[in-house]
């Protein structure tokens, strides 16, 4: 293999310390590049050759729900995250760096937990006998419980609580370089707080809305264990499917199929994200 | 006038146990250029964010045309302000950020449009308008700035050290600029600086700052020339401090003994003094001579060093005492640069030389 591998070397110009690189790129094409289009090629070749497992995962009413469902869920999920880690972020950027790297630990200590255990915690306090119908009741606020769980909304609010801190951190990377003093000017130039806000804030912390978005909403279409968990039979998500088909149902080809469309639809809301707000300054925010 | 247009009384400002602005009053007429010059942390720049509303004084008010301003929040008191540090709007182009002050008052989309187009004719950046901040040279990007706090017209502008983070050349070119559009604008405008050229160059009038009070009020040829007190003339140009013993003072003018032994008479007594008294003889650089006339003094100084700038030159030189003087006549009046350390003398006006308590 090295003579081959030399011979091929001498036609291509490679860039210097390549070499270096290789076990690297054996890795990734061994474990990443590989898997993938056996994936593909599972998908065309079970349980026959042709493109019907495409055609009855778009074709299918019942599979087009869950497709349907996974873009909801992830997109609700996305933009209850934005509206819950802005004002956090904001807080972040702006408190003494001391206090900020407390808070910081606490993020990320959640974040380290372990992710059933939280999502079990939820299931305690979301449960129709859980902590918090039971409080409200108690408390005469409401006399029969909430539907907090088995729906969308459990799967919001526990997706929601997993996904803060990969849009926290972008957006505090990027508030942090707002100078405090241009909403100082807003102000004097006769900006309302609201104003200033809308303005010039949101526009200016734009990329970092954008990195950590996308990070939480491409997490969220690929998600299992809370939607798993909190999520209701009538909106099943892609990964539940997929796991469905493959544990269940044995159907390989059609799990496939399923798992290569959401790899696609991933990449596809990458390329527009960098289209959009540019690489250079997505990075910068993160 | 009944009531001055901007009157700041007794304002105070602590932070914590630390009071950055201590008693300041001021009354500024409409249209005048009113610098607060002073070092840093001197309180101006306090007093200034006090009159922005970024700042809420701890005691004392700040009055615009007999109205106190404090309770109004900083984006309805109508102010302009020009900051230290470029604040353009780095999303919106040249013109946004011109238009911007307007856009929030909801004025109507002609008149923005005009008014932005004034702006930077004001400025002269009009081939400049639809460019992003990020592709503008700092003194560009003051001047656009300058265009958008002017925008809408306000009674006041604030300029919080707007030329610091400039360039020597392009400092002077703007501050050009600044006297040019307070002229054609007539607008009042509050200037922050520490340096004192600046200061001397743009103002009517210059209020110096000094540990969170003020000093001394007056334009600049007054703090120039009748410096009320010696921090006043250390700071308003260069100048020497000699020590001296007061003997006598009749009718302001004061009679004393320097440490070489000389004994002056005809100096500028600021303060009273008793005899005896230790006190400072201020001599600005410029003010000696080298020619005997029949009211001057004479001081007998060693030359260390003569160096040429152009205009002056500067002597370095030293008394019998041992004290440092500074001295700068015209080239004109001392032909030669080659001087080795020698004796001389140099005259001086009396009635240009000051006395301070030491």
């Amino acid at each position: 293999m090295s003579v081959e591998t030399r011979r091929n070397l001498g036609t291509v110009r490679l860039p210097a310390g390549f070499n270096g690189l290789l076990p690297a790129l054996v890795l990734i094409v061994l474990f990443f590049v590989v898997p993938v289009l056996a994936l593909l090629l599972r998908s065309v070749t079970e349980p026959e050759p042709g493109l019907q497992n495409y055609a009855a995962l778009l074709g299918d009413g019942t599979y087009a729900r869950v497709f349907f469902n996974t873009f909801l869920v992830a997109s609700v999920v996305t933009i209850v995250t934005v509206l819950v880690a802005f004002p956090v972020a904001w807080m972040l950027a702006i408190m003494p760096s001391a206090l900020a790297s407390v808070v910081f630990g606490v993020i990320i200590l959640s974040m380290w937990t372990n992710l059933l255990t939280r999502t079990y915690a939820w299931m305690v306090l979301l449960q129709r006998t859980g902590v918090i119908n039971r409080t409200l009741i108690a408390a005469g606020v409401i006399d029969q419980p909430l539907p907090l769980i088995n729906n969308l909304t459990g799967v919001t609010i526990g997706m929601v609580y997993i996904m803060l801190p990969f849009m926290i951190l972008p957006l505090v990377g990027t508030l942090r370089a707002i100078d405090p003093m241009t909403l100082r000017a807003a102000a004097l130039c006769g900006a309302s707080p609201f104003q200033a806000f809308r303005r010039i804030l949101v526009p200016l912390s734009l990329p970092g809305v954008a990195a950590g978005g996308l990070m939480v909403f491409v997490m969220s279409l690929g998600y299992f264990v809370t939607p798993a968990l909190l999520g209701g039979t009538s909106n099943m998500m892609l990964a539940e499917m997929i796991a469905q088909m493959i544990q269940s149902l044995l159907n390989w080809g059609l799990g496939s199929a399923a798992a290569f469309i959401l790899l696609v639809v991933t990449m596809a809301l990458y390329a527009l994200q960098l289209r959009l707000v540019g690489a250079r300054r997505m990075s910068g925010g993160l | 006038m009944t009531q001055p247009f901007l009157s700041i009384r007794n304002l105070r400002k602590a932070f914590g146990t630390i009071t950055a602005v201590h008693d300041v009053t001021l009354e500024i007429p409409r249209g005048e250029f009113l610098t607060f010059l002073g070092p840093s942390g001197s309180g101006k720049s306090t007093t200034l964010y006090a009159i922005a509303g970024f700042q809420d004084p701890s005691s004392g008010d700040v009055l615009l045309q007999g109205k106190s301003l404090l309770s109004v929040p900083s984006h309805k008191r109508n102010i302009g302000m020009v900051f230290q540090r470029y604040t353009l709007f780095p999303h919106l182009t040249v013109a946004e950020n011109v238009a911007f002050p307007l856009r929030v008052r909801r004025r109507p989309k002609a008149e923005v449009k005009k008014k932005v187009a004034d702006m930077l004719a004001l400025v002269r950046l009009e081939s400049f308008a639809t460019r992003l901040p990020g592709a503008l040279s700092g003194g560009q990007q003051q001047r656009v700035a300058l265009a958008r706090a002017l925008a809408y017209d306000p009674p006041i502008l604030l300029m919080d050290e707007p030329l610091s983070a400039l360039d020597k050349k392009l400092r002077e070119e703007i501050q050009g600029e600044i006297r040019r559009i307070h002229r054609e604008t007539g607008v009042t405008i509050l200037y922050v600086t520490h340096d004192q050229e600046e200061a001397l160059h743009l103002s009517d009038r210059i209020a110096l700052f000094r540990d969170g009070r003020i000093e001394q009020t007056g334009s600049g040829e007054d703090l120039y020339l009748r410096p009320a007190t010696d921090f006043v003339a250390g700071f308003i140009g260069n100048s020497n401090f000699l020590a001296a013993e007061h003997l006598d003072t009749t009718d302001g003018t004061a009679t004393i003994r320097l440490a070489d032994g000389s004994v002056i008479s005809g100096v500028r007594a600021n303060g009273t003094f008793g005899n005896g008294q230790k006190t400072r003889l201020m001599i600005r650089p410029e003010a000696f001579g080298m020619e005997r006339s029949p009211a001057s003094a004479e001081l007998n100084v060693e030359i260390v060093d003569v160096a040429f700038y152009g205009e002056r030159r500067r002597i370095v030189a030293r008394t019998a005492a041992g004290e440092g003087v500074d001295i700068r006549p015209t080239s004109a009046a001392m032909p030669s640069q080659d001087v080795s350390p020698c004796s001389w003398q140099v005259f001086f006006d009396p009635a240009a030389a000051f006395l301070f308590p030491a």
